[in-house]
């Protein structure tokens, strides 16, 4: 199998068990470069389950998992960063009591000298790049959350849900990854909020070349105008893929989401 | 001209405030009867009271942030102030130099859990490896006396590396049982080893940099005559403002955003491609370190150590002042460590309460105001900076 | 070694195990409910140990002297006391700090657990001194060689064993008990479930904290000696002990509680010559053990929702 055929993602029989249950189990996913993937299901269908074995939170219980060709089952979370994957949480963990900037240098970190030399002694050097990274974040915070930009230094608590998502997915782009995965973006969200997230995550797409998008969500109007496929997922197992429209007149998915018998 | 006018306008506060402080802890000290202590303890918190209400407070914070360099010289003249004005004060000048001695050692606690979330209920055991670290190297060796201040800071640093495993592998009341336990063991080590002077502890030589021997009163000319803990005092200001400086510079650097991440979400922290271990071991190695050079000066200065002086109280109370001075502010513990250590030296009546009293200090902010005296602000990478 | 000397140390170290594992379930339970360490724990049975024996002093003074009726009242003087303390500070000082970092409650622990023994220290009469604690059992004896078996040390762990039989039947068999594992399990659903969350808890504080001074009564019977300080090591023994077994898992504290004594009490048998150095074993293998299983040989259910 060549390089370019296979997805960017994909999982063979990855199996996640929590004692007796079995929270993700055999599922066989594949995310296409450069398409946004949406991952549905009811609570409890594995779907976060899936992101925290793929980044490394959890040991996949079996089976296998492939980024870019490799092999990156149960590596550490640190690793799989680096391999280009970032992702967002299901409920947001910024790190409130930091600032706007703060957190998106948390997201940045591989892209940072981490030496206690520079750091401690090169205040120089340390400056020059601190003042790169301003510029850096400042230009992406502007694409999604234009009057963020010059709050870059207020602490993220004193921010509405709308822009703490915003920042969130900020954090995760700033390390330019290849794949993107937002878990639930819409959460806790009204109405109008979601159709700006949508606008977003459209937005990233335009300004982002080549980059892949998981995405979790239970509204289904986010999932309808941004996905180009869909996975869905019933106790932890693939029940049916392929467009919205295809997946929505599905009758499994009914059953599983509306209990039809 | 205008320049300088408005440098010396945004400084006024600053240094209004610190000349205020100065004086009025050369009162404090000065004061003998209790009735006198009270009252100006009283008018003290009265007046910093009154200051927060009137945003006098605020407008002092923004002045330090604005101009740090000429006020953290200020503050330094202010404790060389004090110190001169002491000259002869032996009482006075060994107070000031324990506190310089606690505020080091804090720095170090804070590095540990301030910044990195990594709790040490063991910091009196660490001091201790200081200290004898310092005993036995003074007594039974030529080392000079500089590298036994480095070589006790090692000594702790190696010792609490032993540590380091279970303190890595576990979560906040796992791992503060680590530290409990190191901390009860030391004690009772100490105690029932002789070679290490047993129950009654060990004499500890004086410093002595390059000939200047510390522990000679300082004579200069025919009739001028300093006590020799002023030695001591110049000595541990330039190890604090060394150990300050060291700590705020970690601060501001990506390393003490590491630490933050680290403390505030290790989960979140990891997917981003942090190393939850490397910056742990950092924090606690260089906590333990500054907390060892610490004991180290220490028992030079103080001659004598024993087991009684590194108990599980001692090591709460270290904890104690990093939290009542606001977690991760180093200016807060400096505070912190003026009030805990020279309140109940002025105040007699309440020596003997200090564990309590300081206990339930403890609680009170906990629940009241869990930031501490002095809240932590925002990080400012480079002093004075603002954004475009 | 012969048999009589060996039965002694066995009986030393079924004592020790004993006052261990009461401690520990203490810990397990606060830690089932609300997921916290209560550090004060150790300093709350010394609380325990001196009220029990400042009410030993008020009964002789009124003239109480029929000894079965100075241990009954002792002991539930001791409880009732701890008991309303554990349920004051859950309520004053542990629930209002439930949405707050878990470091905040540990560090208010801690410091509760100093403010209880300085209390102690400054004004119990001549608390700093270690004050010789009345035997108030039967004191007969049978030799069999060189063991002694005393009755009083026989009462004691009986009763230590009916206590802990009996907390085993109220959590497992009675309407509190369900509750009380209701809320262990998942307090949120508890409440929905009509439970009325913050009374368990007050509870089950006041549970565990009675079972301390218990602990406490019984230290004082058989070492005939209490200190302000003592609660201390008992305290880091028996949450060790808890952390051992698994915490929040009763049974895993009673055995995490007996194991430790065990191996303090082997550590003595099989180093004879270091026995000053008892202690620092018993710290050691605390920290060994975190370094090997760090949530203990027992696991702990984890359950961190990301």
């Amino acid at each position: 199998m060549s390089d370019a055929a296979q997805g960017l993602l994909v999982s063979h029989d990855l199996t996640k068990r929590f004692g007796g249950l079995l929270a993700v189990d055999s599922l066989e996913l594949e995310a296409r470069r450069g398409e946004i993937l949406g991952l549905i299901g009811p609570n409890g269908s594995g779907k976060t389950t899936f992101f925290n074995v793929v980044t490394g939170i959890y040991p996949a219980s079996a089976g296998r998992v492939l980024f870019d060709g490799e092999d990156i089952t149960n590596l550490s979370p640190q690793a799989i960063c680096r391999a280009g994957i970032a992702r967002t949480f299901q409920r947001s963990r910024l790190s409130l009591s930091l600032s706007i900037f703060d957190n998106l240098m948390i997201g940045n970190h591989l892209r940072l000298n981490q030496g206690l030399w520079f750091n401690l002694v090169r205040r120089q050097a340390f400056e020059r790049e601190f003042e790169e990274n301003v510029a850096r974040a400042r230009e992406l915070v502007k694409v999604f959350a234009p009057p963020l930009a010059d709050r870059m230094f207020e602490a993220v608590t004193g921010f509405p849900m709308i822009d703490r998502r915003r920042i969130e997915i900020c954090r995760a782009l700033i390390s330019r990854p290849k794949l993107l995965l937002l878990d639930e973006p819409s959460a806790g969200m009204t109405r109008e909020e979601m159709t700006e997230l949508m606008d977003d995550i459209l937005e990233i797409k335009e300004h982002v070349e080549d980059l892949t998008i998981i995405i979790i969500e239970h509204e289904m109007g986010v999932i309808e105008r941004v996905t180009n496929n869909c996975v869905v997922l019933n106790f932890g197992q693939k029940i049916c893929e392929g467009t919205y429209q295809g997946v929505a007149a599905d009758r499994l998915v009914q059953e599983a989401y509306l209990g039809i018998e | 001209m205008r320049r300088a006018r408005s440098l010396l306008a945004s400084l006024l506060p600053g240094l209004v405030s610190a000349a205020g402080v100065t004086v009025y802890v050369i009162l404090l000290m000065s004061v003998e009867s209790q009735a006198g202590v009270v009252a100006l303890l009283a008018a003290g918190v009265l007046a910093v009271l009154a200051a927060a209400r009137f945003g006098a407070v605020a407008r002092v914070a923004r002045a330090f942030a604005e101009q740090e360099n000429y006020l953290n010289l200020m503050v330094i003249l202010a404790v060389l102030a004090v110190t001169g004005f002491f000259y002869e004060d032996h009482f006075v000048l060994l107070m000031v130099t324990t506190v310089i001695v606690y505020v080091i050692a804090c720095l170090g606690l804070n590095l540990q859990f301030g910044y990195s979330g990594v709790l040490n209920f063991a910091g009196a055991a660490f001091f201790g490896i200081g200290c004898y670290t310092a005993a036995v190297l003074t007594m039974n060796t030529p080392v000079p006396h500089l590298v036994v201040l480095l070589a006790g800071g090692v000594m702790a640093a190696v010792i609490g590396s032993l540590l380091i495993l279970p303190v890595l592998r576990t979560r906040s009341h796992y791992s503060a049982v680590v530290t409990i336990a190191f901390s009860l063991l030391f004690k009772i080590f100490l105690e029932v080893n002789d070679t290490l002077g047993g129950p009654q502890g060990l004499r500890v030589a004086g410093m002595n940099v390059l000939g200047w021997e510390f522990n000679d009163d300082i004579e200069i000319g025919e009739d001028f005559e300093a006590a020799f803990y002023v030695s001591y005092a110049v000595v541990g200001l330039i190890l604090l403002v060394l150990a300050f400086a060291l700590v705020r510079r970690l601060e501001r650097s990506w390393i003490g955003l590491n630490m933050d991440a680290v403390r505030l979400d290790e989960t979140a922290a990891a997917c981003f491609g942090l190393s939850i271990v490397r910056w742990k071991i950092t924090a606690f190695t260089l906590g333990n370190f500054l907390i060892g050079v610490a004991g180290a000066f220490y028992a030079m200065m103080i001659g004598f150590i024993a087991p009684t002086n590194f108990t599980f109280g001692d090591s709460l109370i270290l904890v104690s002042i990093v939290l009542l001075g606001g977690m991760g502010n180093p200016w807060g513990l400096v505070v912190a460590t003026v009030i805990l250590i020279i309140v109940p030296e002025k105040l007699q009546a309440i020596q003997e309460y200090r564990f309590l009293l300081f206990a339930a200090l403890v609680i009170l902010i906990l629940l009241f105001r869990p930031a501490g005296l002095l809240p932590r602000q925002l990080r400012t990478y480079l002093p004075g900076w603002q954004p475009r | 070694m012969d048999v009589g000397l060996f039965s002694q140390y066995v009986m030393n170290g079924l004592m020790l195990g004993m006052m261990y594992a009461l401690v520990a379930v203490g810990f397990t339970l606060f830690f089932g409910v609300m997921d916290i360490i209560n550090f004060s724990h150790g300093d709350v049975l010394t609380v325990g140990a001196f009220a029990g024996l400042a009410t030993y002093l008020g009964l002789v003074e009124i003239g109480v002297s029929w000894p079965p009726a100075q241990v009954a009242i002792v002991l539930a003087v001791a409880i009732v006391c701890t008991a309303g303390l554990g349920a004051i500070v859950a309520k004053y000082l542990v629930l209002p700090l439930k949405d707050a970092p878990a470091l905040n409650t540990l560090l208010l622990t801690l410091m509760l657990g100093t403010v209880l023994h300085e209390a102690i220290r400054l004004f119990y009469p001549l608390g700093a001194n270690p004050q010789r604690f009345p035997s108030l059992l039967p004191t007969d004896a049978y030799t069999f060689g060189n063991f002694t078996l005393r009755i009083d040390n026989m009462m004691l762990l009986l009763a230590g064993t009916a206590v802990i039989v009996g907390i085993h039947l109220l959590i497992n068999k009675t309407k509190l008990g369900l509750a009380i594992r209701a809320v262990a399990q998942d307090s949120e659903t508890a409440k929905t479930m009509g439970i009325n969350f913050t009374l368990i808890v007050l509870i089950t504080f006041a549970i565990g904290s009675g079972l301390a001074a218990f602990a406490g009564i019984l230290h004082g019977l058989y070492y005939s000696e209490i200190n302000f300080a003592m609660g201390l090591l008992l305290g880091v023994i028996g949450f060790s002990s808890a952390i051992v077994g698994g915490l929040g898992n009763i049974y895993g504290a009673i055995i995490g509680g007996f194991l430790f004594a065990a191996l303090q009490t082997i550590g003595v048998l099989a180093m004879p010559f270091a026995s000053a150095y008892k202690d620092v074993f018993a710290f050691g293998v605390i920290i060994l053990i975190m370094a090997w299983r760090p949530t203990g040989l027992i696991r702990e259910k984890i359950s961190e929702r990301v």
